[in-house]
């Protein structure tokens, strides 16, 4: 048989091979076992040489096209296998749960408070904090609480100390405070006026645990020293805070109120859609009031020249209206199913 | 303080409904707590009389009738057979609610609707719509006499209707723990005046001063006191006006004289006292003679309960010349009180100072409306009108004769104080400009008197002896405030300073440690602070112990944040919450010497499965282990770029840990410590998988951190490694590894990383295979062959020298 009629045939036995190579290892053989040292296509070319002179350059130029159109065929069936090589042996369930990293949660308290703080710093305040031991000037003398009032009782207020020695007279002994707005003392003795602070913080007071008490609990305490500081700056910073925090739909109102340290004094009330549904018209939900002229005397600001005006509210009463949460004992018993909720 | 709609009535005039009034007293400091309506039956059911009844077109059974309801005229349809033109009838106005019926949540609302196309304009009532029987067969027909438009209740004979306020008066506005006072408050508010009842008895010198005498020996503890008597009484049940009065603000009603003492102190505030006059010891001149003095120390005496206490010479007690009979403004003695044949009564009203009452008060644990009143301040100058009042009452309701004067002891009469207030600096600190006069009427409205401006800039206010809380020029500008309506002082925009403070700084750095650990798969958690002093691991030296525990589990202020964890990891694994993985961010309190320290801290508590459930993988229940802790730690340092942290393994026994390090920089300042809970101690606390606890002091943290960060090149020249294993001893830590190598300074080394540790074949019993990968590279050329492995010779050299290392081929 000619030389150019075997072409054909292997050809066609070649495209047949590769075709029927089913991984790549087999495609490797059936290559070598054509286009190979040794393969049928290499031993065809190799009897070029015998032919008659005048009829190499036409048996050349169809062996050569034969030859380059194996190798393409060769490459693609080779696209192909490596293709089916990748992919993995059992098919992908896209609707597998995922393998999944933990991601831990902060705590809700953390998150009302950030955000309680994000709210202030955009006005111009500042976080301070103070010691939770505090002693009775910073907790009640300085803020103008009467000697008797009956937050000093300890019935409502933790002194620090051994009980099995004697207390000092008059109660001496250190305490938990009872507000952040110790702090208040702390920051106007240690620096100069304009002061613009929040203080968020742990605070204590004598109350058995149920659902709406916690002998520990969190507030957030804003104190604003200026000159000619107003109610109504009081009112316009409490609303913009409270805007930011708890929506743009609350409505607050300023109910007169008494406390030793501001006067006038003032109960926040508040109302949006989520009081509405809990079937009531306003919750309270902060005091504040005016820095009271005997404060600044106690830290020695003239109360000519500087007013001002603090506020605080309790971050756990925050977070319980935001979440819907209806015992306060949660936030303490760090149940994991209650801490990946927020 | 409980007052009613109707008794407010009685001194002030004003127009709001009883919702409008508790609003505006609300919104003028007086929150109300509470509202209970009183009576007010039948709402919108007047009597009515039928006209004309006519047919429906197109029904068999209903009627279409004219009514007239005193007012005008209705049609009404009606279904009832029973009625005639003629007939008086109840009939309810549309938008009103029949009664409640058992197991109804809504009441049913009359409203105008069309039968038959004819609009009805409300309803004629059946026994039965009325909640008044079980006849709803037909309509009531009500006598003939029946006052047409007269409510239905009042046809009915019911009382009239009221309502109950609970009213919510801050400590200092005792002036508001009366009738009179609050009545003030909106006479204020509506410029309408205030009506004090006027006491029309003879109130002449002499007489009382022949029957009674007083001997104050505390003028301290009791700057006044008042007698007054009243011969010749018949005590017995109080008229109903009175009875009911009392009834609806809870006060149980007694006695004719002892209602009237209780209804003046809720009138006026004052608390009074009745003694029977012959039951008080009459001293050697012929008369009784009150005593007001201390008592002596374990003195008895039995109140008007009955109830035997025992005084302190601290207490004041109201005594005659042989026996204690009240103590003072507390409770009167049951040896001296009003009994059913008292002809005679001795009527006391006297001020005592608030803090000897109050403790008095605590100290036997004995509180009345009294002693509510006078431990808040009570007003020293109204004590005879409320006096006057009482005798009068008395007089009105259990006859007799008032034995003319008074006895009045009061040896230095309160000065009325007075208070200057400058009209700007009122506009100054609301932010409002409130004209002067008006500032001035608001004032005086309150019952303040105002002296003559001089200068029109300000002006000078007596005050009244009722306001004790008045005090200095905010206190008026507070009320001019609370009368002006908070609501209308315009709200400005926040302005003014920034604040500085250093903490700013620090609350952001906390944030962030909270954050990276929260994205390291930690929940935050939030711990008691106050813990028990028994609690796991804790030396009581180091605790710092409260003096008023509320009870012996949070008797300590918690001096590590571990135990607080150890108890969230029980709550969880006793909810079967079983893989739990918590940090914590607080402050603990420890002893130092005697002095208390209080520092922050972060810890953390891991236990149960590494990783969340997933469905394949051969570690994939794997549980934590003393590596996860380590890992977290590390990266909890790495983010305060410290150098030098050293971790040290606890040779000695630890009451907590089973196996533990202690974390430092240097080897000096102590950062902290973790390890594993004591089995022993995970079984207390009911868990059942190892426990892994960390903790470091977070501002020594916060305080050497180092954040500064700055960038370094790229490297430009590729690095070689050169892999390693060695057999050392069991006991050669790989931080030994690592100093051997670092003092051998081998050129170019870049790093050294553990990639293996493997016990078992071909390694010798007591040793262990380290495997590390040893990276160089150079800044300014790529490293020849030649170059690495002469470094690298030099390493394993030093860890054969060192460390007595074999290096595995």
């Amino acid at each position: 048989m000619s030389l150019l009629a075997q072409l054909d045939p292997l050809k066609a036995e070649a495209l047949a091979a590769l075709l029927a190579a089913t991984d790549l290892p087999a495609l490797e053989q059936t290559k070598g076992a054509f286009l190979g040292g040794d393969g049928k296509f290499t031993a065809l070319m190799k009897q070029l040489g015998s032919l008659p002179k005048e009829e190499r350059p036409a048996a050349g130029k169809a062996i050569n096209a034969v030859k380059a159109e194996l190798e393409t065929a060769l490459a693609a069936r080779r696209s192909e296998l490596e293709l089916k090589a990748a992919l993995p042996k059992e098919p992908t369930d896209w609707t597998l749960p995922g393998r999944r990293l933990a991601v831990g949660r902060l705590h809700p308290l953390t998150q009302v408070t950030d955000d309680i703080v994000r709210a202030f710093r955009k006005l111009g305040f500042v976080v301070a904090d103070g010691p939770e031991i505090e002693d009775e000037y910073h907790c009640f003398d300085a803020l103008n609480t009467p000697a008797d009032h009956p937050a000093r009782d300890s019935q409502d207020t933790f002194y620090v100390g051994d009980n099995s020695k004697p207390a000092s007279q008059n109660g001496k002994l250190p305490l938990l405070r009872t507000h952040t707005s110790s702090v208040q003392i702390r920051v106007m003795k240690s620096q100069p006026p304009p002061i613009r602070i929040i203080v968020p913080g742990r605070v204590y007071r004598r109350d058995n645990a149920d659902a709406t008490h916690n002998p520990t609990f969190h507030q957030i305490e804003g104190l604003y020293v200026d000159k000619q500081v107003t109610v109504g700056d009081l009112k316009g910073t409490v609303e913009a805070v409270f805007k930011d925090v708890l929506g743009s739909d609350v409505k607050l109102r300023f109910r007169p109120h008494y406390f030793s340290y501001t006067e006038p004094s003032l109960e926040i009330d508040f109302t949006n859609a989520l009081v509405k549904k809990l079937g009531k018209d306003w919750l309270e939900i902060a005091g504040c009031g005016m820095v009271h002229p005997q404060v600044f005397e106690n830290v020695g600001y003239d109360p000519e020249v500087w007013t001002g005006w603090a506020f605080g509210f309790g971050i756990e009463r925050i977070a319980m209206l935001r979440y819907g949460i209806t015992d306060i004992r949660l936030f303490y018993e760090n149940d994991v199913r209650f801490l990946r909720q927020f | 303080m409980k007052v009613t709609f109707n008794w407010l009535k009685q001194y002030v005039d004003f127009h709001w409904s009883p919702e409008e009034l508790a609003e505006r007293l609300t919104m003028l400091g007086l929150e109300v707590e509470g509202v209970q309506r009183l009576g007010g039956e039948f709402a919108g059911v007047v009597v009515a009389q039928v006209l004309a009844k006519d047919k429906v077109a197109g029904s068999d059974k209903l009627s279409v009738n004219r009514v007239h309801d005193g007012t005008g005229e209705r049609t009404i349809i009606c279904g009832a057979p029973n009625h005639q033109p003629g007939d008086k009838v109840a009939l309810i106005l549309p938008n009103f609610a029949l009664p409640l019926k058992a197991g109804e949540k809504e009441p049913f609302v009359i409203k105008e609707r069309k039968v038959f196309g004819v609009v009805s304009q409300g309803m004629m009532c059946s026994k039965k719509e009325l909640g008044l029987g079980e006849d709803g067969d037909g309509i009531i027909i009500l006598p003939a006499d029946a006052k047409v438009g007269q409510p239905f209740a009042e046809h009915l004979g019911r009382a009239g209707s009221d309502v109950v306020y609970d009213l919510e008066v801050t400590p200092n506005r005792p002036d508001l723990n009366s009738v009179i006072g609050i009545a003030r408050e909106i006479a204020a508010l509506t410029g309408n005046p205030l009506r004090i009842p006027k006491c029309g008895v003879p109130n002449a010198q002499g007489g009382v001063l022949d029957s009674v005498a007083v001997r104050l020996t505390e003028p301290e503890l009791c700057p006044r006191y008042t007698a007054r008597v009243v011969t010749g009484v018949k005590v017995g049940p109080s008229p109903d006006w009175l009875r009911q009065t009392l009834e609806k603000v809870g006060i149980r009603s007694i006695s004719n004289v002892v209602d009237v003492t209780n209804y003046v102190m809720l009138e006026t505030g004052q608390p009074l006292h009745a003694f029977d006059y012959h039951l008080i010891a009459k001293s050697a001149a012929g008369k009784p003679t009150i005593v007001v003095r201390r008592a002596a120390a374990e003195e008895k005496f039995k109140t008007l309960d009955n109830q035997e206490r025992t005084l302190t010479s601290d207490m004041l007690l109201i005594a005659d010349e042989q026996k204690g009979i009240a103590l003072a403004g507390i409770m009167g003695g049951a040896n001296t009180e009003i009994r059913n044949d008292t002809r005679d009564v001795l009527i006391e009203s006297a001020y005592f100072t608030p803090p000897n009452i109050r403790r008095t008060s605590k100290a036997l644990g004995l509180r009345s409306e009294s002693s509510y009143r006078f431990e808040r301040g009570c007003d020293v100058g109204i004590a005879d009108y409320a006096s006057l009042r009482a005798a009068q009452l008395i007089l009105q309701t259990a006859g007799g004769t008032l034995v003319p004067g008074v006895l009045d002891a009061y040896p230095q009469p309160a000065k009325a104080k007075e208070i200057s207030l400058r009209f700007a600096k009122t506009d100054a600190l609301l932010g409002v400009a409130i004209a002067p006069e008006r500032q001035v009427k608001l004032l005086t409205s309150l019952g303040l008197g105002a002296l003559p401006i001089t200068d029109g800039q300000s002006a000078t206010f007596s005050i009244p002896t009722f306001r004790v809380d008045l005090k200095r020029e905010v206190d008026l500008i507070e009320e001019i405030a609370r009368l002006y309506g908070v609501d209308k002082i315009p709200s400005t925009a926040p302005r003014g300073a920034v604040g500085a403070h250093p903490f700013d700084a620090v609350y952001d750095e906390i944030a962030a440690v909270r954050r990276l650990l929260s994205g390291l798969g930690l929940n935050e958690a939030q711990g008691q602070t106050l813990v028990s002093s028994a609690e796991c691991g804790m030396r009581s030296a180091e605790c710092v112990p409260l003096a008023n525990p509320l009870s012996s589990d949070m008797d300590v202020l918690r001096p590590s944040l571990l135990p607080g964890l150890i108890h969230s990891l029980r709550h969880n694994l006793n909810r079967k919450n079983n893989d739990v993985a918590l940090f914590e961010i607080g402050r603990v309190f420890t002893n130092v010497n005697g002095q208390t320290k209080e520092e922050r801290r972060v810890a953390i508590a891991l236990t149960g499965a590494r990783a969340q459930t997933f469905w394949s993988g051969d570690d994939r229940d794997a549980k934590f282990d003393a590596m996860d802790l380590k890992g977290l730690v590390e990266s909890l340092l790495e983010h305060f770029g410290l150098r030098g942290v050293q971790f040290a393994k606890r040779a000695e026994q630890h009451a907590l840990f089973l196996e533990s390090a202690v974390i430092t920089l240097g080897g000096k300042v102590q950062l902290g410590e973790l390890g594993q809970l004591l089995p022993a101690l995970a079984k207390q606390y009911d868990l059942r998988d190892a426990v892994f606890l960390a903790e470091l002091r977070l501002d020594e943290l916060l305080a050497r951190g180092n954040r500064n960060k700055s960038f370094k090149q790229l490297p430009q020249f590729p690095a070689s490694r050169r892999d390693v294993a060695i057999l050392v001893p069991e006991a050669t830590t790989h931080d030994a590894v690592g100093q051997a190598v670092k003092q051998a300074k081998p050129a170019n080394l870049e790093s050294v990383e553990l990639f293996d540790i493997f016990r078992g074949k071909n390694v010798p019993a007591g040793q262990k295979s380290l495997a590390y990968a040893f990276t160089y590279r150079a800044a300014d050329k790529t490293l020849t062959d030649n170059d690495v492995n002469a470094a690298h010779a030099k390493a394993v050299d030093a860890l054969k020298q060192k460390l007595g290392a074999t290096v595995r081929e």
